[in-house]
Order: structure tokens, then sequence, then C-alpha cells
């Protein structure tokens, strides 16, 4: 299936393209597009205005994704947290990873494309599903 | 015009109406443009300097609005004139400048407490400069007050209570 999203990609979009080909897709491609107009019929869009799997209701479209296509795993909800406090700076979740998370993203913006940059994000979020995964198994910071 | 007379920037402009009742999205929305520093021009119009964050930030601020039943709109705008824009800029400065300065004088107090107290705060004082510092587009002289009100209370938290030696030594007759 072919995906479309906003051009210059941030830690929401990063972060929904990662989820979409791990968890929904596997075979997904991604378009990066500068207007919605842009958007081809046969593409699904997010993380762009006026889109299903944009944000709602508070919601980034991180965790829209997950709302719309009913994911309960809990560390892909922790996940999200980060995601949102990294991407709405709202502070509604206690999420310290953030901040940082954010700026690696934003550095990754600034130095590749958008393909590139979901190439090294996918691998950083690989790694804190698994930190994330553990925690909730141990119940305590894993090692 | 001459190259020492600089042309004003883009501005990225939010305008916006909402229902009077229920009031919950207003106070959600005023809350939300705060946090990302606005200016205010009139009523139910406000400005950002224009990058591709603020533009972000503002266009889904626009679709919330929409889903609570108002009508919004994000507008590029350059001011006509230098001083025009200098007044905005004036005015975003003047409100960061005075929550930094609030800043110092929490910085103040907490070194006053003792040390759980001083941690918790340092933590939290620590988050409110990165808040005020993302939304910090013109950055006023009360910046460099506030930073070294935080470096003040991160030494105090970093060493012990009560005279170091080297203090000590310097201090006696």
């Amino acid at each position: 299936m072919r995906w479309a999203t906003r051009a210059g990609v941030h830690i929401d979009r990063a972060a929904c393209a990662w989820l979409i080909r791990r968890f929904l897709d596997p075979e997904a491609q991604f378009l990066f597009v500068t207007d919605p107009a842009e958007v081809p019929a046969d593409a699904t869009p997010f993380d762009m205005r006026g889109v299903d799997l944009g944000h709602h209701g508070g919601d980034c479209s991180f965790e829209t994704i997950l709302r719309r296509h009913d994911i309960t795993d809990p560390v892909l909800w922790r996940i999200g947290e980060i995601v949102h406090v990294a991407d709405l700076e709202d502070d509604r979740f206690d999420a310290p990873e953030a901040p940082g998370l954010d700026v690696v993203l934003r550095g990754l913006s600034m130095t590749g494309s958008d393909e590139q940059t979901l190439a090294v994000s996918g691998p950083i979020f690989d790694g804190l599903y698994e930190y994330h995964r553990r925690r909730l198994l141990l119940g305590r910071e894993p090692a | 015009m001459t190259s020492q007379t600089p042309s004003p920037g883009e501005w990225v402009l939010f305008s916006y109406r909402l229902p009077r009742e229920p009031s919950g999205p207003r106070t959600t929305l005023w809350r939300r443009l705060k946090r990302l520093g606005v200016v205010q021009l009139s009523d139910g119009l406000v400005a950002l300097p224009a990058d591709a964050r603020t533009r972000e930030q503002l266009e889904w601020l626009a679709d919330d609005v929409a889903e609570a039943a108002g009508t919004a709109g994000v507008w590029i705008a350059r001011p006509t004139t230098v001083a025009q824009e200098r007044d905005l800029a004036t005015a975003m400065a003047a409100a960061r400048a005075q929550e930094y300065l609030t800043l110092a004088e929490q910085c103040g107090h907490a070194t006053r407490e003792d040390a759980a107290d001083r941690g918790r705060a340092l933590r939290r004082l620590r988050t409110e400069w990165r808040a005020i510092n993302r939304r910090d587009f013109f950055p006023p002289p009360a910046r460099d007050i506030a930073a070294a009100a935080l470096r003040d209370l991160a030494a105090e938290e970093a060493v012990p209570a009560g005279p170091t030696p080297g203090e000590v030594v310097e201090s006696a007759p």
C-alpha cells in the first residue's frame, strides 16, 4: 500500500511511518508531499490537515492511528505518550524521553532526506519499543 | 530600500471564531496559543513569526477549531513596514521577559528551600525554562538573568550544603 504525508518529516510522522511499516503494512511505501491536494488517490494520507489519520480531540497522529486500528499494545501506547509530548509539547504525559527524541529527529531532518530520516529513525523506534517492552514486563527500569 | 533597512519577514496569522458556549474549547485553544507564544493582533487574530513549525502548530489548531464548530484560518502575511514588525517583536519580547523574570524569582525562592524541595524545584524550573525558550522568538536581556538564576540553583544543588573547603580558606582572615 502507498501512504502519503507532508514532506519535512519530524517526530510524529517518523513515528507513524515506523508504526505503519512495523505493525500495519510491512510493504508500506511512503510518499512525501507539500500540499494535501498532491496526495494520489491510491495513497492513504496521515499526519496532514483535514485527513482521518491526523490530530483529533487532542491526540497526535500516532495516537489516532492506534485508535483507528484498535491497537491496544500498552508498549505502543507508551510510545504514543512520548510522541505526543514531543510533538505537542503540552506535558500531558510524563515522558522525559520526549525532548531528547524530538531534538534527534529535528537534527535528522536537517541533515538528510525524508527517506533517510525514516531509515535512521526506524531502528531508534525499534529500540524504544524493546526498552519499554522490557520495562513493562519487569515492572522497573531494565538494565 | 537601502541595504541597512531590513525588509519585514513572514508571519503566520491565525484567525478564529468559536461559539461562546461551551467555553471548554475556547479555554483549551487559548491555553495552546499561549504556549506557542502568539502575539494578539486583535480579537480572534494572533500572529507568530512564520516557520515550518509555527505554521504546522497553527494548522492543527485550525482543525481543532473546526471540530469545535468554529471557523479558523491560517495565513502567511508580511507587515508592510519594519516599524510594524518591530512593534510585534517588542511586544513578544516583553511578554517573554516577564516570564524569564518570574522564573528567575522562583529560582531565588528555591535556593532557600531544603535540599529535597530544591531538587524538585530545579527539575520543574528547567522544564519551564525549555517551554519559555520554545516560544521565545526575540530573546530579551532577561533571558540571561533567568539563565544565571537557574545556573546558581543548579550549582547549589550540585554541592552539599555548607561552605566548601575552598570558601573557608578564602574567607579566613
